[in-house]
């Protein structure tokens, strides 16, 4: 029993140190490939044209599914919020609380979820099957870099176009939550947008698109870094695609206590 | 001599994939490298062509060497058409950036397909190609910038025997054209017969056989003789990889 017990325990040590240097491995992957990026953004040569590829699948092809998150989610909140503010007389409060909550918040935090799964993962699936089947192998002997080729430009795009999909789902959003707020607790669209502004500071707008700067840049090099470190097969892929994700997922958490620690605290 | 490689050592995770390696490859020579799957063949050819990194070792080439590679399942980019796979190095490469104009970038393309036999397909996508067209892409692709060196990874693999021997006679047609000096990774006999010189065997990582193409069919050791005979028994133990 004794000895069974101390072969779980050695077990339990291997499988943990195991799972500590997958984790030191893959940090270490991230800040290697961001520094690299690093390196070609200083020279200031940037492929335009590769970056407004990448940003048309930020901007345009993730657009959809970040307008349904977060517009349903600003439903949702207005549903719950406006009825309750309305029975205590404070029903004109709730544009100011929807602003504050969307702009601060959820447009920019729902986006970026919207990013991982739409963007994020098919970044990393993409790259991780260009590095299973030889293709980045092939980029190198041809003398073309695949950080400056593959993830300088998607790492830009990311970094531009995230807050545009912010500001027009952050739209969305307050929209939604106007027509729920009217049509679930019968307060009127015009003192909703009038009370949209108390709640909201120019400083929060700018604070929120930076955020989603950071967002962007993140889900693209985590993304990007993910694939161009998977080696193998098939299996290979999806591990990849499933760690960029929930990589992505826990970077987006924590850069959002930094900047509410460091803006609003 | 445009290609040596001196004592060439790699491991992975203490595993010795290459030991001391050492052989040299002339101008206008091929040279086959066989053994059995997992011997360190491919290793050996992603470290000349800087993929990977030896251990320890030398590899000289001469100042200016091109060293161009084609890969067992062609590695070609598949979000790109053949134009612009073969186009690739010369558009995105920071050396040839701005070096050609448009038109002489179609005009090398069209050179390059022509000597693969392959006019006409410079629209089509590498999924629409079979695996002996994605070979002959991928050829032209890596002859596009006239390398010195060229190595070859299973060039014929997973391809019908005629198919394999158009690949061989292409082999064979552009150590010619361009006179340069190529290693040929295979499996294959008829490779072996029809593009190599000649060859070393690879096992667990040591060069067992070096000699002419001749001498390794006539199996003047106890390697080759089981290499050409495809016995299991003799001195390499499959069971032992």
């Amino acid at each position: 029993m004794f000895q069974m017990n101390r072969t779980l325990t050695y077990k339990a040590i291997i499988l943990s140190w195991l799972e500590i240097k997958e984790f030191l491995i893959t940090l270490g992957n991230i800040g290697q490939d961001f520094s690299n990026v690093l390196k070609y953004l200083l020279t200031f040569k940037i492929k335009t044209k590769e970056v407004i590829e990448q940003g048309k699948r930020f901007a345009y092809d993730s657009l959809p599914i970040s307008l349904t998150i977060v517009g349903m989610t600003s439903a949702i909140i207005a549903m719950q919020l406006a009825p309750e503010l309305a029975k205590q007389g404070a029903g004109d409060y709730t544009g100011m609380l929807s602003s504050l909550v969307m702009i601060r918040e959820l447009a920019v935090v729902m986006s970026g979820f919207a990013i991982i799964s739409m963007v994020g993962s098919s970044f990393a699936s993409e790259i991780a099957s260009m590095s299973v089947t030889e293709q980045i192998s092939a980029m190198k002997v041809l003398g073309v870099d695949p950080i400056e080729y593959l993830i300088v430009p998607r790492f830009i795009a990311g970094f531009i176009f995230m807050p545009v999909i912010f500001v027009i789902s952050a739209l969305f959003g307050l929209v939604c939550a106007g027509l729920v707020s009217n049509w679930t607790a019968d307060l009127s669209i015009l003192n909703y947008i009038t009370s949209l502004w108390h709640g909201l500071y120019i400083r929060d707008i700018f604070i929120a698109i930076l955020k989603s700067s950071f967002f962007g840049a993140t889900i693209a090099l985590i993304s990007c870094s993910c694939g161009y470190a998977a080696r193998g097969g098939a299996k290979e892929v999806g591990l990849a695609t499933t760690k960029a994700v929930v990589w992505s997922f826990v970077a987006i958490a924590i850069w959002d206590f930094v900047f509410a620690s460091v803006f609003y605290l | 001599m445009s290609l040596i490689i001196k004592n060439l050592t790699k491991s992975f995770n203490s595993k010795k994939v290459l030991n001391n390696i050492s052989f040299e490859v002339q101008n206008g020579q091929t040279l086959g490298v066989v053994g059995f799957s997992g011997s360190g063949k491919s290793t050996l050819l992603k470290i000349i062509s800087g993929i990977l990194y030896k251990d320890s070792g030398e590899i000289i080439i001469p100042d200016n060497s091109e060293i161009a590679m084609t890969f067992q399942y062609s590695a070609l980019f598949d979000f790109l058409n053949v134009y612009d796979n073969i186009a690739f190095p010369l558009v995105e490469r920071k050396e040839f950036r701005g070096k050609y104009t448009n038109e002489e970038i179609s005009k090398i393309v069209k050179e390059r397909l022509e000597l693969v036999g392959l006019s006409g397909i410079e629209d089509k996508y590498p999924s629409e190609l079979s695996g002996g067209m994605q070979k002959r892409v991928g050829f032209a692709r890596a002859i596009v910038t006239n390398p010195n060196i060229i190595l070859y990874d299973e060039p014929t693999a997973g391809l019908d025997p005629v198919t394999s021997t158009l690949i061989e006679d292409y082999i064979v047609q552009l150590k010619k054209e361009l006179n340069a000096a190529c290693v040929v990774v295979t499996h294959q006999l008829s490779t072996i017969k029809r593009a190599v010189d000649y060859v070393i065997m690879l096992y667990q990582g040591n060069i067992v056989f070096k000699g002419t193409v001749n001498e390794l069919l006539a199996g003047t050791n106890e390697y080759a003789r089981q290499f050409v005979s495809a016995s299991i028994h003799g001195p390499m133990n499959i069971a032992s990889k």
